[in-house]
Parts: C-alpha cells; structure tokens; sequence
C-alpha cells in the first residue's frame, strides 16, 4: 500500500517546494522581516527617550529644585555613583525574593496536589486561598515585624503572602482545566492516581502554572521591598531600607534611583521565570 | 480467542435512559461497524466495553470471560488524538506499556519496532506539535494498539481529519488490518466509511438506544481502495439508511 504515510509526507514536502519564492522576492521578505524587528526594538526606545528629554527639559526649565523631583540625568548619576551600595542592597532583596519565592511555588504545589485530589479539601481550603489574596499586606507587614522581629523573616512572609496567591489559582486552574478524555484514557490503561497526576495532569497544568509564575515573579520585589520599609535592621536592609532613608533625608534622587534597581530586579526574575519556563516546557511553542 | 460480546447492556445517564438493551458482537477477527446519531450513547457503549463506566444490567464478555466494569482488558482510542503534548512521539505510544510495568527502555524499544508500521518511522522524537493530524492520529492507535494488541476499540478515529487524509487513513488501516488481524469495533456516524471497512454493521437507534438494524457487508475492504461498484452495495447503504431513518 503506497498510499499510506509515505506518499502523505512527500506530497506536503512537494507542496511547500512549489510555493518557495523567487530569491528576489525572498530577499524583499527578509528585508521586511529585518525592518520589523528593528521597529519592535526602536519605536519603543524612541518613545521612552522622547518622554525622558521632556522630563528633564521640564525640571531644567521650571528649575525644579533636586529635593523635589530631580531630572532623569540627575538620577543616572546618583544610580551610577551608588551603584555598589544599591548591589549590595539589591542582594538582601533578592535573597528574600527567591527564598519567598521557593516557598510559595513549593505551597502552591502542596495544596494544589491536595485540593485537586481531595474534593473535600478543595472545599474547605478555597475561601481561604482567596481570602489570601485580600489581606491587605501593607496592615499585616508591621504584626509580621511585631512577631518575628527585624530580621530576614518577616520580609520572607510577606513575599509568600504575595506570590502565593497567583501561583496556586494558576497550578489549580491549570490542573482543573484538564481535558477529561485525558483522564478516562489513562484510567482505561489503569494508571493509578499518582501516575495520572505525574504524567497527564501536571504536564498539562505547566503552562498555566508558569503564567502564574511569572505575575508572582514581578510582585515578589514589590512584597520584599514593602517588608522592608517597614523596618529593618541596620545596615544592610535591602532596596526599601535604602530608599526610606533616603526619603526621610529628602534624598529624591536616591528614592528614583532605588526605584530603578527595583525595576530591573523585577525584570530580571520576570525574564528568569520565562528562560526557566523555556527550558522545562520547550513543547509549548509548538502547538 | 479475543472476541468482544456485549450482553443485554442497559445504561441509565443522568436519570435519561441511554442504552436500551444492548447486544452486540464482534468475533475474532472482525470489523464491526457500530453506526448511530450524534448523541445515542455509542461512546458510553465503549466506557463500558473498556470497563471504565458499569452497566446497569447486562454483561461484557471478552475472550469468553466476564469483564463487565473492571478496566485493564482494553482501552479504547477517541476522535481527540489525546497525546501528551509533553512528550516526543516514542514516549507518547510507549505510555501503555511503562503503565504496564515496563522499564522505560525496553518499553521504547518495544514500541520503535512498530513505529514503521504506523507510519511513523522517523518522526519517534518528534512533539505531537509538530505533527500532521492524521499522524497524531496513527499515533494514538499506536498507544491503543500497545495497550491491547489483539482488539482494538475505534471510537470516531477519522472523525477530525479532512476528507482526502480520512480516505488515505481508511487505505492504511486497511493495510494494518490486514498485517495484525486483531478484532476491531469502530464507532462512526458516516454510513460510507462503515460500508468501506466494516464486514459488519450495527445500527443504533435515537435515545434510548438499542440495537436497529445488524447486517453483514460482504464487499468491504476492496483492494483497490476506489468506489465501490458490487451491485448489493446501494441495497444495503439504503437499508441502513432506512434504519437510521434519514
């Protein structure tokens, strides 16, 4: 039988084989595509700047005084010459950040598990995980320093308190969203509970998980650095020490330019979560 | 000898009778058509030949032993290819036999000899993503072939491909067909389809649903994979269709 899968296959080959373009016309294509990528990159940049030099022509011009809204150079400067106190800084927000981080996507899976599994604990825990979600952390962040001190702790908590919600709604979701054939089909082949969540449910589940991941990712700065502006030892309190102090002193420039380090902190456990995501769920920019 | 019977089977769906009583067989060896209208329990027929739904009354035998309500005997493949999209083509089909007990690798060692077969020699590593539909769909019997060799449950397989890839199917499962001889029930709702592969078709009624009409096809499977021109052919398209009041 030749037409099985063998003639299926060369006749797609033999299609695209006609379709190809002329290498006039392909050269045209790639120019378009090149052009397309370079606009992606510019207009946005353009865009930024433009609105950058009309910020510092203003505070130039009105001559805003630096205590009260310093311009973008100004701020450059200040970022650039604190550079190695921000890293420092950064460092005890980012450790809290990925510490509260672990322990929330290891909660989320935790109770993920058991509420996916167990109707009864979906129940009983679901108003709580949403109730979670309205605690409002800047009232809760000081009863964390009242009872653990001014330590690493609190901080770590109130990050969990922020990632965990996102995380756990999305692993749920996702593990809900499962398509039922999927489950009757491996039941058919009598795979147990375990092999079904292991094999089918989790994989499934991934690329929702990961969306949660990566909204937790850009909110665990904003938990760590609201812990600390509530209080920390001395020294090295991390990005919200640094930047209350500096309010405090009506250091502006230095409050602009922790709020640039938190920025790029955030994007770069954004843009870690997505290499991460890449690298565990290459399949997923397949389909 | 795997030979599936179904005996008297009653099945009562959401306090709507849905199967009336059912009996059906197909001997070792055969192609049973199962045909019927969208929504008459043909799937639930097969929930319950796999063993994953009970009867309410009724029985399922399979190689002469009762097997009504216990999974394990046969699985069944479905109109949706169901592979994990998780999982290259090889660890996709060798899934029934890791769920078995199998070491990973003498499992993907069993399953890459009948990759060629079904048509998927040269594409193991390859994500279900990046196949054709008729390929995801040839897969997935793969996987149901792994699980019981001998007796495949068909349940709409061709239903979601377009028609050219649905006839070259038909020509391939024809070929398979003929090479592993295993007993076959294929769920369809297209009347030429059953008469093409079928050497016997059931007619399911509307809800509740009992068995219309059972009748022998003797020119399925022609060779040359062209119309059928036997004379009995419009006489039995025209009772079936007749039995499925159309």
């Amino acid at each position: 039988m030749t037409r099985g899968d063998g003639s299926f296959v060369s006749s797609c080959v033999k299609q695209d084989d006609t379709k190809e373009p002329s290498p006039c016309v392909l050269v045209v294509l790639l120019m378009k595509d090149k052009i397309n990528n370079i606009a992606n990159v510019v207009v946005p940049l353009a865009f930024v700047s433009f609105l950058l030099v009309i910020w510092e022509y203003t505070v130039r011009w009105r001559s805003i005084p630096d205590w009260i809204l310093p311009g973008p150079l100004q701020i450059a400067r200040t970022f650039a010459e604190n550079a190695p106190m921000l890293t420092k800084h950064a460092q005890t927000t980012l450790t809290e950040c990925l510490a509260g981080f672990a322990i929330a996507i290891a909660f989320s899976f935790v109770i993920a598990f058991l509420m996916d599994e167990l109707p009864l604990v979906k129940k009983a825990i679901y108003p709580l995980v949403i109730a979670s979600q309205t605690i409002p952390i800047v009232s809760v962040a000081p009863l964390f320093i009242i009872w653990f001190g001014y330590g690493i702790l609190p901080k770590i908590i109130v990050v969990v308190l922020v990632c965990f919600f996102p995380i756990a709604i999305s692993l749920l979701g996702g593990l809900a969203a499962v398509d039922k054939d999927y489950l009757e089909l491996f039941r058919s082949m009598q795979a147990t509970r375990l092999n079904i969540f292991r094999m089918v449910k989790l994989p499934l589940a991934l690329p929702s998980f990961f969306s949660g991941l990566k909204i937790s990712a850009a909110y665990s700065v904003m938990g760590a650095v609201i812990g600390e502006w509530l209080g920390a030892k001395q020294g090295l309190g991390g990005l919200g020490a640094y930047m209350t102090l500096a309010q405090r002193s009506f250091q502006v420039d230095r409050v602009f330019a922790a709020i640039l380090a938190v920025t790029v902190c955030s994007a770069a456990l954004f843009a870690l979560v997505c290499l991460i995501e890449k690298i565990t769920i290459p399949w997923n920019r397949l389909s | 000898m795997p030979e599936i019977v179904v005996e008297g089977v009653k099945k009562t769906l959401g306090g709507l009778l849905t199967l009336g009583d059912i009996n059906i067989k197909a001997k070792d060896g055969a192609f049973a058509g199962i045909l019927g209208p969208s929504g008459c329990g043909k799937s639930t027929l097969f929930n319950i030949i796999s063993g994953l739904m009970q009867p309410d009354a009724g029985h399922v035998f399979i190689d002469g032993r009762d097997v009504t309500g216990r999974t394990g005997r046969v699985s069944y493949m479905r109109q949706k290819d169901l592979l994990l999209p998780s999982l290259n083509v090889l660890d996709n089909v060798s899934i029934p036999l890791v769920l078995k007990g199998w070491p990973k690798k003498k499992a993907r060692a069993e399953a890459e000899k009948h990759l060629g077969r079904f048509g998927l020699a040269g594409f193991q590593g390859y994500y279900p993503g990046q196949l054709s539909g008729g390929m995801r769909q040839r897969a997935a019997m793969l996987r149901t072939y792994l699980f019981s060799s001998d007796i495949l449950l068909l349940d709409e397989p061709f239903a979601s491909l377009d028609a050219i890839t649905k006839r070259q199917m038909h020509a391939w499962l024809i070929d398979v067909f003929y090479q592993i001889r295993p007993t076959v029930m294929f769920i369809t709702h297209d009347v030429d389809e059953a008469l093409y592969l079928c050497d016997k078709v059931y007619v399911l009624s509307e809800c509740p649903t009992v068995v219309n009409l059972e009748i022998d096809v003797p020119f399925c499977r022609p060779q040359h994979g062209r119309t059928i021109v036997d004379p009995e052919y419009s006489a039995i398209r025209d009772a079936i269709m007749e039995a499925l009041a159309i």
